[in-house]
């Protein structure tokens, strides 16, 4: 939560019937991604910016919320995304109704605005330039070579993709930049998938979503809290010793402040990523003359790769913001204390920004996807990493196994995260 | 052309760098450097590559 400002409550003033064209319901959210747009692409057509009921089956449902602004337009998404004045993250960012205690656990930076946002948001994102990634870019293709030799011999030629290749190789490099020792690397990688499974029945077996959100937090504010008192000691290289010894306005950060930091950075960096190369295989799988275009001339062909892999996929689905200043968006008056939510899978299958957005054209260029955000402040701050992670393991996975066949990936339902749960994948093993 | 920098808007991501790394590097401190403010014609691509992808518009190219 935002210190600085004053909160603004939502208002049913001034505002249309909710859309006939629903984005909020429970069994929305459970359709694959192609349905969806089905009903994203309407409201693209028709009504761009729809008032919509509140999202159903909340975790924590208020029951003072009136509803929510539903962007769906690639212009619109990117105008509210750089608009951090008239648009906050400070009364949240999160499209569904969570538990307070869990957004303070969890959210750190991802839900402020300037100037504490910038400050946070600078002392780690100095770890994520482009010349820190190159000087990670050895240890990157080490950890991708070794995740795709655990498998690779395999005579059966068959695994689950999720766990034994996409997971793996974002957990390893999180936790060498975080400096987790190898003991808690299970744990670590297990809170930080249940952080965003909130609305998945499976996921969540016979605890609620709360308790298991909860939990998740606990034990990753437990990880931090030890890794933090040992770095004080222990000053070593990595970014728990960074954090400890960060100053914001001349002051330390607490303990919590770290904890909630870790939190939302072990989330950011290993379930996006997972999911992303999770979908690609699958997409290639989909459009094999993809994936032999690309494996032809690998080294040129995959910066334009990377960026469709990420507009394709759109793990992150859903963010927040709430108006402060009274703006018109698509002929709509957005007045302040209203929510907004920008839907980026809709952003990035815009078809006038996109030609033919169905497709999976690796060699698509310009590719102004929102797949890390649609610009401004808040715009991903580990897509270097992300990017390189993804070049490492399909340069392996065309090179070594490139005869491969991904089955129906099995989804998370939530309205936040398009994530894979289990994913079939069959290959001729590498002899 | 010479590049200009808002650096009240510059968060020092370094998706400039990314694409045009003989105009831009991002310093160990986060700051921005431009390593070249006045980008000969051929560098133009480049140039314009690094406005267009810096997510809060922190960049601009001004004609001489």
């Amino acid at each position: 939560m935002s210190v600085d400002t004053e909160f603004i409550p939502a208002t049913s003033e001034h505002k249309p019937p909710h859309s006939p064209i629903d984005v909020s319901s429970k069994a929305f959210w459970t359709q694959t991604s192609e349905q969806r747009d089905e009903r994203f692409a309407r409201l693209r057509a028709e009504d761009p910016v729809s008032w919509q009921r509140p999202v159903e089956d909340a975790v924590a449902p208020d029951p003072n919320d009136p509803g929510y602004w539903a962007v769906v337009k690639h212009a619109d998404i990117g105008k509210v995304s750089r608009d951090s004045k008239s648009f906050i993250s400070g009364q949240g960012v999160q499209f569904d109704m969570l538990p307070p205690e869990m957004l303070e656990a969890s959210q750190s930076f991802l839900a402020m605005d300037a100037p504490r946002h910038t400050l946070l948001r600078k002392l780690i994102s100095v770890a994520f330039t482009p010349r820190q990634i190159t000087r990670l870019d050895e240890q990157i293709k080490v950890a991708a070579r070794e995740v795709v030799d655990s498998f690779a011999a395999d005579p059966s030629g068959e695994i689950d993709f999720v766990e034994q290749c996409a997971e793996p190789l974002p957990v390893r490099l999180f936790c060498d930049m975080f400096g987790i020792p190898d003991r808690l690397r299970e744990q670590t990688a297990r809170a930080a998938g249940d952080v965003v499974s909130w609305a998945d029945p499976e996921r969540l077996g016979d605890r609620s979503a709360g308790e298991v959100i909860m939990g998740a937090c606990l034990t990753l504010h437990g990880i931090a809290g030890e890794l933090t008192a040992d770095r004080r000691a222990n000053p070593t290289d990595d970014l728990f010793t960074n954090l400890v010894q960060a100053e914001v306005g001349g002051e330390h950060l607490t303990d919590h402040d770290i904890g909630a930091f870790f939190v939302l950075m072990s989330v950011a960096g290993t379930d996006t990523t997972k999911h992303t190369s999770s979908l690609t295989v699958k997409a290639m799988t989909d459009f094999p003359q993809q994936r032999e275009w690309l494996r032809a001339d690998y080294d040129n062909r995959i910066k334009t790769g990377l960026e469709e892999f990420v507009r394709y996929a759109s793990p992150v689905m859903t963010f927040r913001r709430t108006a402060v200043i009274e703006t018109e968006l698509a002929g709509k008056r957005v007045i302040p204390g209203d929510k907004v939510v920008l839907f980026y899978p809709s952003g990035n299958r815009d078809g006038d920004v996109f030609a033919h957005p169905e497709r999976f054209d690796l060699s698509r260029d310009p590719n102004p996807h929102v797949g890390f955000g649609g610009g401004g402040a808040h715009f991903c701050l580990g897509n270097q990493l992300a990017k390189g992670a993804l070049r490492a393991l399909f340069s392996e996975l065309l090179t070594r196994i490139p005869d491969f066949e991904a089955g129906e990936p099995d989804l998370l339902g939530t309205n936040f995260m398009r994530g894979v749960k289990r994913l079939p994948f069959r290959f001729t093993p590498e002899k | 052309m010479r590049i200009v920098v808002d650096r009240d808007k510059c968060t020092g991501l370094g998706m400039c760098e990314a694409e045009a790394p003989d105009l831009f590097e991002v310093q160990d401190d986060g700051t921005l450097k431009v390593l070249d403010e006045h980008p000969d014609a051929d560098q133009r691509e480049a140039a314009e590559a690094a406005v267009m992808s810096c997510p809060t518009e922190a960049l601009t190219l001004v004609e001489d």
